[in-house]
């Protein structure tokens, strides 16, 4: 019991600092829409993580898809989801949502 | 339905191999009771995967946010951790086929690993087969006319990915014992160090490992989604971009499980046989 009771703590205390964590991050806002991203260049600091607020207007789930880094992340219908991301370097970092990927093409700018 | 075609055949791919390796070697060593255990844990894993589809629609918050990526790394590096034992207990079996010491599998021994094989089932199932869920119900929760052509395609996918998988089966079958568990070893530590490296480009994705930049783009030869980089992808774990922690991973696998393989131990196989004589 005992032992029940204490790992309940420790994941709760994980729970708050990944809160924590979540909370202090700039949030980027995202919307797959009509399965296109918008916008479709998301401009962002370069150094610095932040956190992609990506919004599902469609009837269907969608997912992105980064090549690299490697980040998969679905988006149900109607939802919205955080998705926390690395401090990138400068540079482009392209992104399809793989479930429409003919439209759904989009590119994170770090500068 | 085209496009659906691709990605559900990809993502079905995998499983099919794995399981169509699985019952042929299951089948080969005559243990029968495998095989059900390998069914229970494939249907289990469908199971598994409709639920998650579902949770994933309905949750929201940190739950959502998280919730699945922590599932789908725990997955991943578990079924890293159940091909390698497979790997090895195939291994093992060769050894005392070769050795003409018997030809059967210890059904005492055996039935305490069993259920194992039904876990490989269930994460080889489980692993990509949520995400199925999820892409086959978004084609109807958005289908119009074409919605329709689309979930043709994407059934037609995982049924061509299925019938790899039973044309593994029934090649395997022919195949000789002698060349039989070679190759299939290779198959299966290949694979798993294809999934030990997306583990780790996985990892460093969602910021637990540092970032590092892609060695390499061979995406203009070869791009990761077409039908032939999926296959090689679940095959060998091909990547058109790796990072150099993915790379080190793979070939730290491949070595590592390699040399645990396929350098003879005697001792180890006499030490087999004499438990499967008694």
């Amino acid at each position: 019991m005992k032992r029940y009771v204490a790992l309940m703590a420790v994941l709760a205390m994980a729970v708050g600092l990944v809160g924590v964590a979540w909370a202090a991050d700039v949030e980027v806002p995202l919307v797959i829409e009509k399965n296109r991203w918008q916008p479709d260049v998301v401009k962002v600091k370069a150094g610095v993580p932040f956190v992609l607020v990506i919004t599902n207007k469609d009837k269907g789930p969608e997912e992105l898809d980064m090549l690299s880094p490697r980040i998969e992340k679905v988006i149900p219908a109607g939802k919205t989801v955080r998705l926390k991301m690395p401090a990138l370097k400068p540079g482009k970092y392209p992104f399809v949502g793989e479930y429409h990927s003919e439209t759904a093409k989009a590119t994170i700018v770090a500068e | 339905m085209g496009a659906t075609f691709v990605i559900t055949l990809r993502e079905a791919f995998e499983a099919a191999l794995i399981l169509g390796i699985i019952y042929t070697y299951l089948e080969k060593v005559g243990a029968r009771d495998g095989v059900r255990y390998l069914t229970r844990g494939g249907v289990l894993g469908l199971l598994a995967s409709v639920g998650m589809g579902i949770a994933v629609s309905y949750l929201s918050g940190p739950l959502l946010d998280v919730g699945p990526d922590l599932i789908t790394i725990a997955v991943i590096f578990a079924a890293v951790g159940l091909l390698t034992w497979h790997a090895w207990w195939m291994r093992q079996h060769a050894r005392l086929i070769r050795g003409q010491v018997q030809n059967r599998i210890d059904e005492a021994r055996s039935s305490n690993r069993l259920w194992a094989v039904g876990l490989i089932a269930f994460t080889a199932v489980f692993r990509e087969g949520a995400e199925t869920v999820l892409f086959l119900w978004g084609i109807v929760a958005q289908a119009g006319g074409a919605g329709w052509g689309s979930m043709v395609g994407g059934v037609a996918g995982i049924a061509c990915a299925a019938a790899l998988g039973w044309a593994i089966f029934r090649g395997g079958r022919r195949l000789s014992l002698h060349h039989f568990f070679p190759v299939t070893t290779i198959f299966i530590m290949l694979l798993a160090a294809g999934l030990f490296s997306t583990g780790i480009a996985r990892l460093q994705g969602m910021g637990l490992l540092p970032l590092s930049e892609p060695l390499w783009n061979t995406s203009w030869l070869l791009r990761d989604g077409s039908i032939t980089g999926g296959f090689l992808s679940g095959l060998v774990g091909y990547r058109s971009q790796p990072t150099l922690p993915e790379l080190c991973a793979y070939l730290i696998y491949v070595v590592v499980v390699g040399l645990l393989l396929f350098v003879r131990r005697a001792p180890v196989t006499v030490g087999l046989a004499s438990a499967s004589r008694s």
